[in-house]
């Protein structure tokens, strides 16, 4: 018999059974009667020799009900008659689930966005892996095209490797130019990436072309539908990037936006163009010493992520010995692409999980409000359960049945959940610093997220039903019947059981604000840090020369030029510029150093962080000079190469020697030094002074990371930013002006992720407190319902209602006591596991215990208040009366 | 003993092996279990019928309404072949069981 036959038969075959039951309880009877039983005598034997009729009709049902959906379905019946019965409690239920949830699915679809699809439009992007060089002191570079090419041609474990380097390119003639995110990649790199094209073709991948042989590009999705309006034409047709002409062969499909997470390029052209597009680029491709690229690699089909990183390895080991001096100590290190340096996962990574974390512990709050709530509603029907275990019903059933409940309620929370979480995805451009980069700020709430959101629903049902049903299902008939659905001893265990989970609630909201509370902690003590620099009344705007193809000459004038220019504005004191601005996202370029007279240990790190400036540099920052003398404009390609030094540096290679005229060797040639700066913060303000090092533009020309123009002006910031991007266009409309804003806006950006993050944690603190406001106001609102007799009682035995209100408060207590130990003990362990990303903020953090001890408290008096104004005036007479 | 120390099948192998005899109705079976039984199983009546439940699911017998000897209304049930062979091999199944068992439980015995 078929299923579906099953299906359709079965009201046949129960009438049949019905009936036949009804024979046989007749055919007993009859025979008893026959042997002179009275007939009401014989039908109570014949049902009792029977057994319990609806307890054999439903079993003898159930082996035709398939996969018991019929049953799931009058359960579902059932359990939407019971929601819509207590709607106060269903949606209090309801709303909290969804909070959870909300918040949970919303930071697992940034998590699957920065961290999990790190690159959509790629094919069976998992088997895709990211190849990173390691230096001697274990730190990360980006690698060099030569060592590329032999990863590319000697190992043994890849389908291919390609290798990308990104930067910021000029679309556009004279005109019009517009400034796009690019990548210069390996002729291999869309066939690697498994990208097939929206339109046209990609670079063919059989061999690197000869240098400056192949002037075509690909370009992205978005920008073919903005500059092209989707215009199939495009193929075939000649751009200027850069102001070199290069042929547009392909566009990429819309949602591929490049080789890293969370950053958009649109425009692609081959590494092969690279002197085409930066003046200094060319040499790139011939210098192992010049670590420029990322790369990319595609396992090879069946083979593990282990042996391919141990056959990398080996070769890495293999080429430090082969290429001497420049690649000593150097290896090489295979990572899932979640993992690499490269793009804003790196930032968000930290961020994300704690927010994960963080959302994840509200979950389990709201599990453990339902939980709790749902216990409170079982205990109103213990009777009705009660009844039903002792008319045969089965407790499995029972049990089935209360999960659908819980079920139900947890569907309606994930949808709504899923709805908040919809709404919020796109938020997460708050997390992300506005300038750091064009960035795909749109995570998707796809089947992925969705399939996420259904096994949360499963674990909620689970975690918060699993409880009130099985102790639903075991209430005792006698004990419930007999104390008339007041607590009897499985309302007792029911009543502990909340207290558990309140108790539970509490110690989680303890531990969520604490956690908040430390990265605010965190974050004010790195606020009050001074960088070093005066960052107030300086404006700063940046300009790409490279876009517009200036040579050394060219560009030196250009800069002058610019700061005569906003130097003559009224309101200005003083202008410069540099190629790296401190405390940026990014962290600017390093040089191999040799300094005179220092003997480094082997494997020492002597890559050194460093800006190239124009000369005035320090007065626009405040940076005091502390001995010898500043850049000029005479520190030129003609005259000796100078170099200022700041006091770790002197500290750390130099000793007690006097710094000036010690000399420094870098870019193959030897500085000579000419002043000491004060120490100030380069890359973060919470690092420890860092030896650091300043060369005059004029005589290190690197000008790929573009050249901020830096002004030190007493009007407001923003009008002296307007002013440089004036001077820029004045001089060469062509040459892109960016960036422009106040230097404290500026540097202000990597702490926007930090502020969010903390803003975003204090969120969800306050959510967690709030749901466990609503946990201990139920226990307590239910214990002072239950207890009214007793309170009546007392006060009628002349009990004061301070008195009562101590017998309210013992329990709010008792269950604030608990919360807040286990809570902080929670909390301690949890800042020791975050103590790495948390500056100033160490275990036992005083500050923190106290803002989660307020917290609590605060919460708990809010919660007990109410109820226990309602017990100091329970009248004696009323009370003692009801029931 | 009780009906409740039947392991599970026992009685279903009992109502094939009686349906294999004759075709019968769900009070006749209870009635010869009792009896054949020396009245050692007192299969509760209820819970007989779950078990032919069962068995019709699985097609092993099948029932049609009729009429006793006594005029009275009936639901007869048949072992149909595929039932036959289902007994044929829970039979010496349990027999193995059984002789196992026993085997088991002679030890020590002279």
């Amino acid at each position: 018999m078929s299923c579906i036959d099953r299906l359709l038969r079965r009201r046949r075959v129960y009438d049949d059974l019905e009936d036949e039951i009804r024979a046989h309880l007749d055919e007993r009877a009859d025979e008893l009667i026959a042997r002179g039983m009275s007939s009401a005598d014989a039908h109570a034997a014949a049902r009792r020799a029977f057994g319990n009729v609806t307890s054999v009709q439903e079993r003898a049902r159930e082996m035709w009900e398939w996969p018991t959906v019929e049953s799931f379905l009058i359960d579902a019946r059932y359990a939407v008659r019971r929601v819509f019965g207590a709607p106060a409690v269903s949606i209090i239920i309801i709303v909290t689930l969804a909070l959870g949830i909300a918040a949970t699915a919303t930071v697992f679809s940034w998590t699957r966005a920065v961290l999990l699809d790190a690159i959509p439009g790629a094919r069976h992007a998992n088997r895709v892996v990211a190849l990173e060089t390691t230096t001697a002191s274990g730190g990360w570079t980006p690698t060099s095209w030569l060592d590329y090419v032999d990863f590319r041609r000697y190992t043994k474990s890849f389908d291919g490797i390609a290798a990308a380097y990104p930067t910021t390119l000029a679309l556009g003639d004279e005109s019009s130019t517009e400034r796009r995110w690019g990548e210069l990649v390996s002729a291999n790199f869309f066939d690697v990436l498994q990208v097939r094209p929206a339109l046209g073709s990609f670079f063919p991948s059989s061999a690197e072309d000869a240098e400056g042989a192949r002037p075509t590009t690909v370009i992205g999705y978005a920008l073919w539908q903005s500059r092209w309006h989707g215009d199939s034409s495009v193929i075939g047709s000649v751009v200027h990037i850069n102001r070199y002409p290069f042929t547009v062969i392909g566009v990429a499909p819309p949602e591929f936006h490049g080789s890293m997470p969370g950053e958009e390029f649109q425009l692609w052209v081959p590494a092969s163009m690279l002197s085409q597009i930066v003046p200094t680029g060319g040499w790139w491709l011939r210098d192992r010493g010049t670590r420029t690229f990322r790369v990319l690699a595609r396992l090879a089909p069946n083979v593990a992520l282990g042996t391919a990183r141990a056959d990398v390895e080996a070769l890495a080991t293999r080429m430090a010995a082969a290429n001497g001096e420049k690649s000593r100590g150097m290896s090489a290190r295979l990572m899932p692409l979640w993992q690499s340096h490269w793009g804003l996962q790196q930032e968000l990574r930290t961020p994300l999980t704690i927010l994960l974390g963080a959302s994840a512990l509200v979950l389990l709050i709201a599990c453990a409000n339902t939980a709790s709530l749902l216990l409170a509603r079982s205990l109103g029907r213990g009777r009705e359960l009660a009844v039903r275990l002792a008319l045969g019903a089965p407790r499995l059933r029972l049990v089935r049945q209360l999960l659908t409940e819980t079920s139900l309620l947890a569907v309606a929370g994930s949808a709504l959940g899923l709805i908040g979480a919809a709404l919020l995805a796109r938020s997460l451009r708050w997390l992300i610093p506005a300038f750091a980069s064009p960035t795909l700020l749109a995570p998707r709430v796809d089947a992925g997220v969705l399939a996420f959101a259904v096994l949360l629903t499963f674990a909620v049902t689970i975690i918060a039903g699993l409880a009130p049903a099985l102790h639903g299902a075991r209430a005792g008939l006698v004990d419930s019947l007999r104390d008339g659905g007041r607590a009897g001893s499985g309302g007792r265990v029911a009543v502990r059981l909340r207290s558990v989970l309140v108790g539970a609630e509490m110690a989680l909201a303890v531990m969520s604000v604490m956690g908040a509370a430390m990265f605010y902690e965190s974050l004010r003590n790195t606020r009050a840090l001074s960088p070093g620099f005066k960052s107030d009344g300086v404006a700063m705007a940046t300009v790409s020369v490279t876009l517009s193809g200036y040579d050394s000459a060219h560009a030196q004038a250009f800069l002058s030029n610019v700061v005569d220019r906003v130097g003559r504005e009224p309101a200005v004191s003083a202008v410069s510029y540099s190629d790296y601005v401190p405390l940026s996202v990014d962290d600017g370029s390093w040089e191999d150093l040799r300094v005179e007279g220092y003997a480094p240990q082997p494997n020492e790190n002597m890559k050194l962080a460093r800006a190239a400036i124009g000369p005035g540099y320090f007065g626009v920052l405040g940076i005091p000079l502390i001995d010898g003398r500043d850049f000029t404009a005479g520190d030129d390609s003609a005259h000796t190469a100078v170099m200022i030094v700041n006091e770790a540096f002197t500290r750390r290679f130099l000793a007690s020697r006097a710094a000036t005229g010690v000399r420094v060797h870098g870019w193959g040639r030897w500085f000579t030094i000419v002043g000491v700066a004060r120490d100030s913060k380069i890359h973060r303000l919470t690092e420890p002074a860092t030896p650091y090092f300043y060369v005059p533009v004029r005589q290190v020309y690197r000008p790929e990371d573009g050249y901020t123009f830096l002004a030190r002006t007493s009007a407001e910031s923003n009008q002296a930013a307007r002013s440089i991007v004036r001077a820029v266009k004045a001089l060469d409309p062509t040459v892109p002006a960016f960036d422009a804003m106040p230097l404290t806006d500026y540097i202000d950006g990597p702490m926007q992720l930090q502020r969010t993050n903390v803003q975003l944690l204090g969120i969800l603190a306050a959510i967690a407190l709030l749901l466990a406001t609503i946990g201990l106001y139920g226990v307590i609102a239910y214990s002072v319902t239950q207890r009214t007799k007793e309170i009546g009682v007392r006060i009628a035995l002349g009990a004061q209602r301070s008195d009562v209100l101590r017998v309210v408060a013992r329990q709010a207590v008792v269950l604030l006591a608990a919360g807040l130990l286990i809570g902080l003990a929670g909390g301690g362990a949890l800042s020791r596991i975050l103590s790495s990303v948390l500056y100033g903020v160490g275990p036992g953090d005083v500050n923190v215990f106290a803002f989660a001890t307020a917290g609590i408290i605060a919460i708990t008096v809010l919660a007990t208040g109410l109820p226990a104004r309602r017990a100091m005036r329970v009248e004696p007479t009323t009370a003692l009366r009801a029931d | 003993m009780t009906t409740r120390d039947l392991f599970p099948g026992a009685l279903e192998m009992m109502v094939l092996r009686l349906l294999k005899q004759q075709p019968m109705h769900g009070y006749a079976l209870v009635q010869r279990i009792q009896q054949l039984s020396n009245e050692l199983l007192q299969v509760e009546e209820g819970s007989l019928y779950p078990a032919l439940q069962r068995l019709l699911r699985d097609g092993l017998v099948d029932a049609k309404w009729g009429v006793s000897s006594t005029n009275r209304r009936i639901r007869i049930y048949r072992l149909t072949p595929a039932g036959a062979k289902h007994l044929t091999q829970e039979v010496s199944s349990f027999e193995r069981m059984l002789q196992g068992i026993n085997l088991v439980l002679a030890v020590g015995k002279t």
